[in-house]
């Protein structure tokens, strides 16, 4: 494996964006990156801008509204880059969604290619530190 | 010159080391375990056997990431800074003596050579943001550029202080001239102005997450944020370097001793900054400004009054 790809792996930084739900699973990611689970073991950072990071997570059942902010967030990651949706409501609208809503969008798989997909509601930690590592392992594969 | 060369690797390592160390120490001071220096065994062929260089991972990851340069930035101040800030950072390395081994200390006027260098490289941290467009990093650069004009208050002082009680403008003669009270008041002067030229933790309010996005480097992404990282690294190494050469006196000892105690004195340094950087919430900025020009004005009048006895 290149060194490059080696730093893939060793360093994916997390941008965490919440697209509308109820805090459960940001809370759950919160306890993801807490001591307890402490992932900065693996390298793995939170970063405060869209611009630094490796993985996208999202959270949410995705309401109309955010829908231009959110794809100029995805925009702004720059390749090679990874979403991972987090949540029933990321991966299909989970107790928010109704067909006849005309506020919610649902999963944002139309608006960005996702590449994980975490359900629960909330996932445990857990789940997310697991889900996490499969985006990095299809990160490393992406050039 | 073979030490020429030699302390470029020197100091990257070291630099490495250091940053590494901060996360470590404040990892550990906050009930986590940290980056790994053993990777547990079952894992070792994905995630690699040490961490002790994840800065160095965290750099070649950004080199190999796609650069955005922003429509709303001056492109090509937005571009070059980061490089300029980066060569007098990396410059200023030989320009300070490493335990024992003079490299370009001792040309004249060495002192100014560096704090020259330093402050360049600390100015093109600033003017890089600047020219993001940014207003996330407008308002960490304003934050930034207040804490840098204070922190160089304390810091020319200090150094020029120790140039007059020595009588000399060469690091190198002051770095092997006697130990006295000088060396103690304008060492505590140098250590509070590395606080705020570091960022540790009450003075971090320029790079503020969650409150202004990531701050100066909001808009910096691959290649250019990897080299403002790079710089960091060098710039480490540099203070801690300057601080232990100039305060304390180990350059006269032989070298296989001087080496040891160097790293000794730098991890003990490092501990402290960690120490510091966890135990605090962080300043507003007015509460950092008011902060340093109480600490400041007490320590230099101290230190005057030792300098004239
Ligand atoms: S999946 Fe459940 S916990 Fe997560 S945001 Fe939706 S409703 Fe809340």
């Amino acid at each position: 494996m290149s060194l490059l790809k080696k730093s893939r792996i060793y360093s994916p930084w997390l941008y965490h964006l919440h697209c509308g739900g109820c805090n459960g699973c940001d809370i759950e990611i919160l306890a993801a990156l807490s001591p307890r689970f402490d992932v900065e073991r693996f390298g793995i950072q939170l970063v405060a801008s869209p611009r630094h990071a490796d993985i996208l997570l999202i959270t949410g059942p995705m309401p109309k509204q955010i829908l231009p902010m959110a794809k100029r967030v995805y925009e702004q990651v720059p390749d090679p880059k990874v979403v991972v949706a987090i949540g029933s409501c990321a991966c299909g609208g989970g107790i928010f969604y109704d067909p006849e809503n005309y506020a919610i969008l649902g999963t944002p798989d139309s608006l960005m290619p996702i590449d994980v997909y975490i359900p629960g509601c909330p996932p445990k930690p857990e789940a997310i530190i697991n889900g996490i590592v499969q985006g990095i392992l299809k990160l490393s594969k992406k050039s | 010159m073979i030490e020429l060369i030699l302390i470029i690797f020197t100091s990257f390592f070291l630099g490495l080391f250091y940053s590494f160390l901060i996360r470590k120490f404040s990892a550990r001071l906050q009930w986590r375990i940290g980056p790994l220096v053993f990777m547990y065994k079952d894992l070792r062929s994905i995630m690699g056997i040490t961490r002790i260089i994840q800065p160095l991972y965290d750099i070649i990851k950004l080199f190999g990431k796609k650069t955005i340069i922003p429509e709303s930035s001056r492109k090509r101040l937005f571009i070059y800074s980061p490089y300029i800030s980066l060569i007098f950072a990396f410059i200023s390395i030989f320009f300070i003596p490493f335990s024992g081994i003079s490299l370009l200390s001792n040309v004249p006027y060495s002192l100014v050579i560096v704090s020259y260098l330093l402050i360049g490289s600390l100015l093109f941290m600033i003017i890089g943001p600047i020219a993001s467009g940014s207003p996330w990093a407008f308002i960490g650069v304003r934050r930034e550029a207040e804490l840098f004009l204070v922190t160089e208050f304390g810091f020319i002082i200090s150094l020029f202080s120790m140039a007059i009680s020595k009588n000399s403008l060469i690091l190198w003669e002051i770095s092997i001239s006697e130990f006295n009270l000088v060396n103690i008041t304008a060492g505590l002067l140098m250590f509070t102005s590395i606080l705020g030229k570091l960022h540790i933790k009450p003075f971090d309010m320029s790079e503020a997450e969650a409150e202004i996005v990531a701050g100066p480097y909001t808009e910096y992404s691959g290649k250019l944020l990897g080299i403002y990282y790079l710089t960091k690294i060098f710039l480490i190494y540099d203070f801690i370097a300057l601080f232990i050469s100039i305060f304390i006196p180990i350059n006269t000892l032989p070298i296989y001793l001087s080496i040891p105690l160097f790293l000794i004195i730098s991890i003990l340094i490092i501990f402290i900054l960690s120490i510091i950087h966890v135990l605090n919430p962080r300043y507003r900025i007015k509460n950092a400004l008011i902060w340093y020009i109480k600490i400041i004005s007490i320590l230099c009048l101290i230190n005057i009054i030792t300098m004239v006895m």
